[in-house]
């Protein structure tokens, strides 16, 4: 009788192990868990995001597919940002996962392309050929060159200024970069915090922004980039290191104690006026102008600070994310005339107006007038934001080693100099140059 | 006892254990603060009295993000996943605490390398074994899962407590020919009361705030639990502060009655077993 | 002075039938086994492998342990987060507990109001360690925060410091939170546990003509042997499992500087954070590692303090 208990046991454990040996990739099909057997032939497709904010304007995006497409109902479903990786990882090889996904974009997309879990979109989705190629490349495998997703947005980078103050203050969007020391002095001598950053605990990924604004064209821009790329420059290049130096050079005009200040507070500092300029991106537009709809926002460019080899003013961006198919949907065929979709021009002036951000659609004009000016820029001036486009395609990634020791330099523990190298240092441990 | 301490020594220790309750309970104090507040004014001054209290975020709490059904849900989840994690650690902790059998000792170390862990590092693992049994989206898995992950921690804590306890009252009852159950229900289990609710009470909170398994493993917002529920005001870019602290409240309120009603329980069962 | 033990002799006894101690064990072995045991032994057989986001790519071996050790700046970031560790939990043990403790006596005897003081104390313990974090985090704030503010209305401003800015002070600051949060938890154990010591003893003792301090020293102390050694090993789990708190205060890159950087948060940017295709492989070495000291610890402690108990009695 004692020996049944203990094989009972033991059997019981030993189906739990069979049944759910992990990566093999055949962790049971996809099953119609999401409901599309019910209601004759309509099939519902479901649709996860990290876009918690956003359910409200996807509805009425979706409604607007759902017209054209009578037999495809779409279910969004939105997740904690932070968390999403990881959702999203499980739930493409499991049951009840995603038929469409909104992607991470360069590296964090290539755990999934490199799992076998998206459905490759070459050849599936004509409208793709149209995109700029700089936002494709964040929906591509780093190794296989296809493309994974429908881009949805981009981000561009520059600085968001407080028009009254700088009214008030007699100062104008600055042609040089003297002109925009001297504006930072005179708005601190009136005790107005010049520049909104952020370098606390939750603002390390920001960091690496604020020094694309400020630093793209003293390090060289595309140029560099591309010397970067193919190995005839490292980041210990003295354009680099000079392009370090100026967050701290920059730094009195930061808001005090600067390495303790969270993102929320600089976004209610410019909010409400106590900071006049905000170094940011066009995703901070929305959030800012909610919290103060009155506020009247423009963007300016950050002039080449001296001694740069690119002497006109840079806008950097990046592709923010794309939307792909899970390889195991049980519904391909809907999931892909739902991606198809998302790269017409309707969805992309939806996608604009609805949520305030630049639709990586080619030809969709944002109706925001800063925004558009945003786009107008990054049109013209646009470059690679490298540390993020480049060099998160291993780890340590560029720009988390990069955040790190900025914060440190602030918090005065180490020097540019050994920032850069820091850098370099860390992207060597699996950068090859010349791929 | 006699009064021993005189005015000096007493007003400090007054003065020490008031001006302490103050500052332990400033959180919850912020907390509701907060949730009369609403999110622009968040926003534009993270803390402070609100300008005009507003109830707002607690209607929009409860309607939009059907707030009463991850409240059930976080019950049902919850208080199965204590009452189940208790019930099989009071019975394995009671042999490894008082008999001796082979193996009594890597059993012993078996269930506290558990402790060791915290499960959120099985993420992956778990996931495929929820998936190949059929609990993805499902309460019960969730229960189950909860349920285990406090075995470690009562056997640990129960273990000492059986331990403590005099050996005469078992030879005592054994003489008398009492079952090795009866033993147990009859005479352990109520003298370890106090320690049943103390360890109920400690898996029951951090379990009511875990937030990462109702992520993975739930899908459908009727089977929500609170902490999935809220986590759909933390946007990427934009976090509707109002209804969070809103969100944060009603969450804490449960947790703070029976963290009364356990203390009372906890201290009465103490006191009884004083005057013996 | 009447010894502790002859009161108190716990003896174990001779097993019962296996079929008795089956019906003991087995619901929990089961349960625990399947839930916890299995993906735990499975996540550290992924730290074995190579991985292509959540596919296995072959047998790596001890690679995974190499990086950890050989990749900067993991090599870097996990010495000093062990440090770190070892430092919160050294701290916390000593204002926690020695609080904890403190409180406990004082209000073993206290009258009015002491329940709702008992209750008020592990309040923060009821509050979700990431809310802790952000709330403490917004009264320390530097910008908004009513720390700083009362501070230098009390003309204290040279006290008025970035408290979480600042790579001095930052990891004191958690560690003195942490402690805010926890000493609910000593205190109600060390309450218990003082419930429980027979009112003879004392009695005994204050006969015998001892102090105050030498009935605690001789008395209490001794027999709070065992609530110490359960209060110091789950203190020292938690510690080095750090997570939340630190999370919600430092950000997972363990602000300013690294300077409040821990395993906990170490483990969450390799998993998570940061991804990449080999995250799984990394992550769980880094597990296994954590896993193995604080176990290998823990039952190191668990023996010494079970001697100390046998001694006493």
């Amino acid at each position: 009788m004692k020996r049944g208990w203990i094989a009972g046991a033991i059997g019981v454990l030993a189906v739990a192990l069979a049944a759910c040996a992990p990566g093999g990739g055949a962790s049971g099909q996809n099953g119609d868990a999401q409901g599309g057997e019910a209601g004759g032939d309509k099939v519902t497709l479901s649709l996860w995001s990290w876009r918690v904010e956003d359910v409200k304007a996807y509805d009425k995006i979706l409604a607007r597919f759902e017209e054209s497409h009578p037999k495809i109902h779409v279910e969004f479903k939105p997740f904690q940002a932070t968390e999403y990786n990881n959702i999203l990882a499980t739930g493409l090889s499991g049951t009840a996962g995603p038929d469409v996904a909104q992607l991470r974009a360069y590296g964090g997309l290539q755990p999934l392309v490199e799992a076998g879990q998206l459905v490759p979109l070459d050849g599936k989705v004509e409208a793709l050929s149209g995109f700029d190629a700089k936002l494709l490349e964040g929906a591509k495998g780093h190794k296989d060159g296809k493309i994974y997703g429908v881009p949805f947005a981009y981000q561009t980078l520059q600085v968001l200024y407080n028009k009254k103050l700088f009214g008030d203050n007699g100062i104008r969007p600055p042609a040089t970069w003297d002109e925009m020391i001297a504006a930072a002095g005179k708005l601190k001598a009136a005790g107005i915090t010049p520049f909104a950053v952020a370098a606390g605990p939750d603002a390390t990924w920001t960091l690496p922004i604020v020094h694309e604004i400020f630093g793209n064209a003293r390090y060289g821009s595309t140029k560099f980039r591309d010397a970067l790329l193919s190995g005839d420059k490292k980041f210990t290049d003295p354009g680099f290191t000079a392009s370090v130096k100026l967050l701290k050079d920059l730094e009195p005009y930061f808001p005090k104690d600067v390495v303790a200040v969270k993102i929320p507070d600089v976004q209610a500092l410019f909010a409400t006026g106590r900071a006049a300029m905000y170094p940011t991106g066009s995703f901070d537009l929305a959030p800012v102008l909610a919290a103060n709809p009155s506020l009247e926002v423009g963007a300016f460019q950050v002039p080449p600070p001296p001694g740069s080899p690119v002497t006109t003013p840079v806008t950097p961006g990046w592709a923010d994310g794309s939307f792909g198919v899970n390889a195991k949907s049980a519904h391909q065929a809907e999931a892909l005339e739902l991606v198809k979709w998302m790269a017409t021009p309707e969805f992309g002036q939806l996608y604009a107006s609805e949520l305030k951000q630049l639709s990586a659609v080619p030809g969709v004009t944002p109706s925001d007038p800063l925004l558009a000016e945003m786009a107008k820029n990054y049109a013209a001036n646009g470059a690679p934001y490298t540390l993020l486009v480049d060099f998160r395609y291993g780890q340590p990634n560029g720009d988390a080693v990069f955040r790190d020791e900025v914060q440190k330099m602030l918090a005065g523990q180490t020097d540019p100099k050994s920032v850069a190298e820091s850098v370099q240092k860390g992207v060597e441990q699996w950068f090859k140059p010349g791929n | 006892m006699t009064a021993r301490r005189r005015a000096p020594g007493r007003v400090a220790v007054h003065l020490l254990l008031w001006g302490y309750g103050v500052v332990a309970l400033l959180p919850l104090v912020v907390m509701v603060l907060n949730s009369l507040r609403p999110t622009s004014e968040i926003f534009t001054t993270p803390l402070g009295l609100p300008a005009s209290p507003t109830l707002n975020s607690y209607a929009r709490v409860w309607t939009e993000a059907s707030f009463s059904s991850y409240l059930t849900n976080s019950l049902v989840v919850t208080c199965g996943a204590v009452l189940l994690g208790t019930a099989v650690s009071a019975l394995a902790a009671y042999p490894l605490a008082r008999y001796d059998f082979a193996g009594s000792r890597v059993l012993g170390a078996y269930f506290l390398a558990g402790l060791m862990l915290p499960i959120r590092l099985g993420l992956v693992p778990i996931f495929y074994l929820m998936d190949s049994m059929g609990l993805i989206d499902s309460l019960l898995g969730l229960t189950l899962l909860y349920a285990a992950s406090g075995v470690p921690f009562c056997v640990f804590v129960l273990s000492a407590f059986y331990r403590s306890l005099p050996g005469e009252l078992d030879e005592a009852a054994r003489i008398d020919g009492a079952g090795e159950f009866r033993i147990f229900g009859q005479i352990m289990l109520p003298l370890v009361r106090p320690a049943l609710a103390s360890v109920m009470l400690f898996q029951f909170v951090p379990l009511w705030h875990e937030f990462l398994y109702p992520l993975v493993l739930l899908r459908s917002d009727e089977k929500f639990t609170i902490p999935r529920g809220l986590s759909q005001f933390f946007g990427e870019y934009t976090t509707d502060w109002s209804a969070l602290f809103a969100g944060l409240v009603l969450a804490t309120a449960p947790l703070f009655v029976l963290f009364v009603l356990a203390t009372k329980q906890i201290i009465a069962e103490l006191t009884a077993g004083m005057s013996k | 002075m009447v010894q502790a033990g002859e009161l108190n002799t716990p003896r174990r006894s001779a097993a019962p039938r296996w079929r008795v101690l089956a019906v003991f064990l087995l619901p929990a072995l089961l349960l625990y086994s399947v839930f916890i045991v299995y993906p735990l032994v499975t996540a550290l057989e992924y730290s074995f492998f190579e991985w292509r986001g959540i596919r296995q790519a072959g047998f790596a071996g001890l690679g995974n342990y190499r990086d950890l050790f050989g990749v900067y700046p993991y090599d870097q970031q996990l010495w000093r987060a062990f440090g770190h560790n070892a430092l919160f939990f050294a701290g916390t043990m000593l204002i926690q507990n020695t609080v904890g403790l403190l409180f406990a006596l004082l209000l073993f005897r206290y009258g009015r109001g002491k329940r709702f003081l008992q209750a008020a104390f592990t309040t923060p313990y009821l509050v979700d360690p990431l809310v802790i974090g952000y709330l403490w985090s917004l009264l320390l704030n530097p910008t908004f925060g009513p720390v700083n503010s009362l501070l230098e209305a009390a003309g204290l401003d040279s006290w008025a410091l970035p408290w979480l800015g600042d790579t001095r002070t930052a990891l004191p600051v958690v560690i003195v939170v942490n402690a805010w949060q926890w000493v609910g938890f000593p205190m109600l154990l060390f309450s218990a546990a003082l419930a429980g010591i027979p009112a003879e003893y004392h009695e005994a003792a204050r006969v015998d003509g001892a102090s105050a301090w030498q009935s605690f020293r001789r008395v209490t102390l001794p027999l709070l042997t065992p609530a110490i050694g359960v209060v110091s090993v789950l203190t020292f789990i938690g510690n080095f499992n750090a997570f939340g708190l630190v999370y919600a205060m430092a950000g997972s890159t363990g602000s300013p500087a690294g300077s409040t950087d821990v395993l906990g948060l170490l483990f969450y940017r390799v998993a998570f954070v940061e991804g990449g295709t080999e995250a799984i492989g990394r992550s769980s070495a880094l597990a296994v590692l954590m896993f193995v000291f604080i176990f290998g610890v823990s039952l190191l402690a668990g023996s010494y303090f079970r001697r100390r108990e046998r001694r006493l009695l």
